[in-house]
């Protein structure tokens, strides 16, 4: 029993640093200087980094959604319904979802290795020592560059996606074109669109908060790094899952009266 | 195994990669049939892979369950079809959804795991002081953790549906107001017992994928602790990618036929 207090009250610790953590850079983004291009930098890195894996993910999921969702429209001989329910399922969970993912396994664990290795290294003291903030200067740019690609990767992954499900419908098993493409724009609204970008821009920053808190507090020669890549993944992946259901209750899932 | 092959560049290195990995899966191959499977540490391998990421599991597929009852009842409820909710979670969860999470989570936590593991081991030359001591580093290392998630991953996939549609069950009943019995009785009349052997065919071969491409990663890392993180980070990534390419396959060669 005591093991499970101790566990418990560590874990509610290492929340309250990473609250603290995230504190600390949020009120670097709002003062100045806040360094640009760094940020700009950042984003174009972590775009062209992710944007093959988002895609190549996407593409084969869109795919399989009308694959499955041929076979039991089918049933019903509701064909004409295959595109709404490929652009709806894309646009509203899988692409943001996805793409968040990939984000946290590609961009968000190569930060979190990029801030590990600094620290192993002793780079971060170095920049301390030379009076530039390792916050300010390493951190903030990294996070900014998260939240602002992550956004712009859900479109690429979006448009990925609703590509794949037309090349499954159409060129693979043969449905009308017109039909599919007509189908998709039916059941979806502006809403739909700037959804899919609210919740990435979230995931995006939970995402470059958690990956950088894990990369900039490593400790433990290379192993530590091994450990904070996999910790920022596992974790950032489980709080964006929980923080989805959410937002899309709050976004379309009425509640019944 | 051998010291990593030499690097090509340019567009000659995604070809050498592939290249390398079959060579990988070549040696892996040659050395579980000479030198055998050490059993015993499959059990714990097992218990590494399966025990460990259960947790994460269990809260990522709840939280999946719960957003297909949502969207499919935003979807559906246009059309006047809100009892096809039952069925349209148990049908995404059971044939899609629940496999491929389930992969894509072990490959975050314990395929990350071998990655860095391996990873570590190879640039302390511990791997090679394996080799110095006759042991045979493929078999020892990649067959336990092979031997484990072919184990585990179709036990979590089934555990994973069970929580997708109970979590799909509770949010459609007691946030949407939709009968429960309606809901059970399309859930049921979705999906056959044939779509959960389906289901742990596509764990075997990501369990494959995941345990090969990781350990891969794992064995040809290089230079200190960026070696480290980026095994890490290609493992993961490289994995999910494989698996939902094949997924598209799997899944077109099992259910698209029938169409």
């Amino acid at each position: 029993m005591p093991a499970l207090v101790r566990q418990t009250a560590s874990s509610l610790a290492a929340l309250g640093r990473f609250a603290w953590f995230a504190g600390q850079v949020a009120r670097r983004v709002v003062t100045p200087p806040v360094f640009g291009g760094e940020a700009l930098l950042a984003t174009w890195t972590t775009f062209t980094r992710c944007v093959l894996p988002v895609v190549a993910v996407t593409l084969p999921y869109g795919m399989v959604v009308s694959l499955q969702g041929l076979e039991i429209f089918r049933m019903f001989g509701a064909e004409r319904l295959l595109g709404s329910l490929v652009s709806v399922a894309v646009l509203r969970e899988l692409s943001p979802v996805m793409a968040s993912v990939l984000v946290a396994a590609q961009g968000g664990s190569a930060c979190a290795a990029e801030l590990g290795a600094m620290r192993i290294k002793e780079e971060l003291d170095a920049t301390e020592v030379m009076a530039v903030d390792p916050l300010r200067w390493h951190v903030v740019p990294r996070v900014l560059g998260l939240t602002l690609a992550t956004p712009l990767l859900g479109i690429a992954g979006s448009v990925a996606g609703l590509v794949g499900g037309y090349v499954t419908a159409v060129l693979v098993k043969g449905e009308t074109s017109g039909v599919f493409l007509g189908g998709m724009w039916a059941l979806m609204g502006p809403v739909d669109a700037w959804a899919g970008v609210l919740k990435t821009t979230v995931f995006g920053a939970v995402i470059g908060l958690i990956a950088s808190y894990h990369g900039f507090y490593a400790t433990g020669g290379a192993a530590g790094v091994g450990r904070a890549v996999n910790d920022t993944v596992v974790r950032s992946v489980l709080v964006f899952i929980v923080f989805n259901y959410f937002l899309t209750s709050a976004l379309f899932g009425a509640v019944q009266p | 195994m051998k010291a990593p092959r030499p690097a090509a560049g340019g567009l000659a290195a995604p070809v050498a990669s592939l290249g390398d990995y079959g060579l990988f899966l070549y040696d892996f191959a040659v050395a579980v049939l000479r030198h055998g499977v050490p059993w015993r540490e499959i059990l714990a391998q097992a218990y590494a892979i399966g025990v460990r990421s259960l947790p994460i599991l269990l809260v990522i597929s709840s939280f999946v369950g719960t957003n297909l009852a949502l969207q499919g009842h935003a979807a559906f409820r246009a059309l006047g079809g809100e009892r096809l909710v039952g069925m349209f979670v148990s049908l995404a969860g059971v044939r899609e959804l629940a496999p491929i999470i389930a992969a894509s989570m072990v490959a975050a936590k314990a395929g990350t795991e071998m990655a860095s593991q391996i990873a570590v081991m190879r640039i302390r030359e511990q791997i090679d002081a394996l080799e110095v001591m006759a042991v045979n580093s493929l078999a020892w290392l990649v067959a336990p953790r092979l031997g484990g998630i072919l184990l585990v991953l179709p036990a979590l996939t089934l555990i994973a549906i069970f929580s997708m549609v109970g979590s799909g069950y509770l949010v459609a009943v007691h946030q949407l107001g939709i009968s429960g019995h309606s809901f059970m009785s399309f859930a049921v009349e979705g999906v056959g017992v044939v779509d959960f052997w389906y289901g742990v065919v596509k764990a075997m071969v990501f369990g494959l994928v995941i345990v090969t491409v990781s350990c891969w990663y794992g064995f040809r890392a290089t230079s200190g602790p960026e070696g480290v993180g980026r095994a890490t980070n290609l493992a993961v990534v490289t994995s999910a990618i494989v698996c939902v390419a094949i997924n598209y396959f799997l899944s077109e060669l099992l259910y698209g036929g029938a169409g």
